[in-house]
């Protein structure tokens, strides 16, 4: 599967998950494995860390724990991205 | 004149001890923000508030680690600290800087953020207090283009740290300084991008003095022992007495083990039953020296009370050759942490989970064999088990 490809997967269920679970990357990439026999973790961690590093997907932290969410347009306005 | 009068905080500057109070003042003449930081922190102490909210999605781009967002719950009172970030440095193995690096770091500190600092953090970074978001990135980019890196923060590898280690001290059984430098460099994906389920914290200790209280603070704990006798010079041992140091009182009454006899002005040692403390060595600097096998002890699940009460570390194992490139070292680690991310609930510590399972299914799963040193408390912790196997036997 193209990286591309996987990474809409994990838009996809980001977007899904948005307002009802704080996800951890460790959740994310185990979902895409088990959706997708093919792939293995380090290749959907792989693809999950690009859209990281784009500002596509972004790492929030709260109550003493990391998650990893949609960025806002707030974010994206103050990262230049928009 | 002072934009805010500080009857409380002034309190704190009175006495023997520098005062974090007159530093803030300082800094103050120069800077909005160490000025509001007086105003709300005085009135913090007058309403027995506190008025810092934390967290939240402040940070540089590709990074999670590193910046922790904290903002004024009472922004239009006082503007200077409505964002008021704390950014970590990871800082170098045992603390050493030039002159020229520290004025480096603060000239451009005083260019993006309040001027505060805290040398160092209790994780052992170089911390930084007070700065905007939209600081963050021009700050990080000139720190970085420098050779200075974010630190650890959130549900990740925290900043490894160390003693001063071989650098300076005689009793440094392992290269600490290199031990601590090799899993910074080992771990940075962990570090800067926080995947796991709470925070792990790394500490290097040269010895069992423990100068970074790793016993007390890291989810793993390496610290620098030796296998063998200790090795005693006995006419040093002589110039002690003759200088006038009670041996029996200070030395031997004072060995946790008991392992220690002075008679006739001999000092000896039954070694089979020394715990490796540095009691004795550390007093006794020039009489006595650790044996010659060097190498490291690793202890496991320490931690503060922050979720639950503090746990100390746990050894697991008693003794292992600790030299570059650390290949058993860096495996035993990265096994531990694989256990501890298959198994913990978000915001558990290592110390905990084993708390909540045991130490048995660590071992299995890390492939340590049970030993002796390990057990924690005696007739508490048995580590002989049956399992479904044995009975098939």
């Amino acid at each position: 599967m193209e990286q591309a490809e996987i990474q809409e997967q994990i838009y996809a269920y980001m977007q899904k998950m948005k307002g009802k679970k704080k996800l951890k990357e460790k959740d994310v990439i185990k979902k895409i494995v088990a959706d997708n026999e093919e792939l293995d973790k380090d290749t959907v961690k792989k693809a999950l860390r690009e859209m990281i590093n784009v500002g596509k997907l972004m790492y929030s932290y709260g109550g003493g724990a990391s998650s990893v969410e949609i960025p806002s347009e707030e974010y994206l306005k103050e990262k230049g991205l928009i | 004149m002072a934009k805010y009068q500080t009857p409380m905080l002034d309190e704190l500057e009175k006495g023997a001890w520098p005062s974090f109070v007159t530093e803030i003042k300082k800094a103050a003449k120069n800077s909005k923000m160490a000025e509001d930081e007086l105003g709300q922190l005085e009135k913090s102490f007058q309403t027995k508030r506190g008025y810092w909210k934390h967290g939240g999605i402040v940070g540089v781009l590709g990074y999670g680690s590193g910046v922790i967002g904290r903002y004024s719950s009472l922004p239009e009172e006082f503007p200077g600290v409505a964002h008021f970030h704390t950014y970590r440095i990871n800082q170098p193995s045992g603390f050493f800087y030039t002159s020229e690096a520290l004025k480096e770091i603060c000239d451009i500190w005083d260019k993006y953020g309040s001027g505060l600092t805290n040398l160092h953090g209790s994780t052992g970074d170089l911390v930084l207090l007070g700065t905007t978001t939209d600081a963050l990135e021009p700050l990080f980019a000139e720190y970085s283009s420098r050779g200075w890196d974010l630190g650890g923060s959130g549900s990740a590898m925290r900043t490894p740290s160390c003693c001063i280690g071989q650098a300076r001290c005689e009793w440094a059984n392992i290269n600490a300084m290199d031990i601590c430098n090799h899993f910074t460099q080992h771990f940075q994906d962990e570090l800067h991008r926080p995947a796991f389920p709470y925070k792990f914290k790394i500490k290097v200790s040269g010895c069992a003095c423990d100068c970074v209280a790793a016993i007390a603070r890291a989810d793993l704990s390496i610290i620098g022992t030796w296998k063998g006798d200790i090795r005693i010079d006995q006419a040093e041992v002589k110039n002690y007495a003759d200088n006038g140091m009670d041996i029996q009182k200070e030395i031997v009454g004072m060995c946790p083990t008991e392992c220690m006899t002075y008679e006739g002005g001999e000092l000896k040692i039954n070694n089979e039953k020394c715990s490796r403390c540095m009691h004795c060595i550390s007093k006794m600097t020039k009489a006595l020296r650790p044996g010659e096998e060097k190498g490291a002890s690793i202890l496991v699940g320490s931690k503060a009370p922050i979720v639950v009460g503090s746990l100390i570390s746990w050894v697991l194992v008693p003794f292992i050759k600790a030299e570059a490139p650390y290949e058993e070292l860096t495996e035993l680690t990265e096994n531990i942490i694989e256990w501890w991310d298959d198994n913990a609930k978000p915001r558990e510590r290592l110390g905990e989970l084993i708390e909540v399972k045991g130490m048995r299914p660590l071992l299995e799963a890390i492939g340590v064999a049970p030993q002796p040193q390990q057990v924690k408390e005696p007739r508490k912790d048995p580590f002989f088990f049956w399992s479904e196997s044995d009975f098939e036997k």
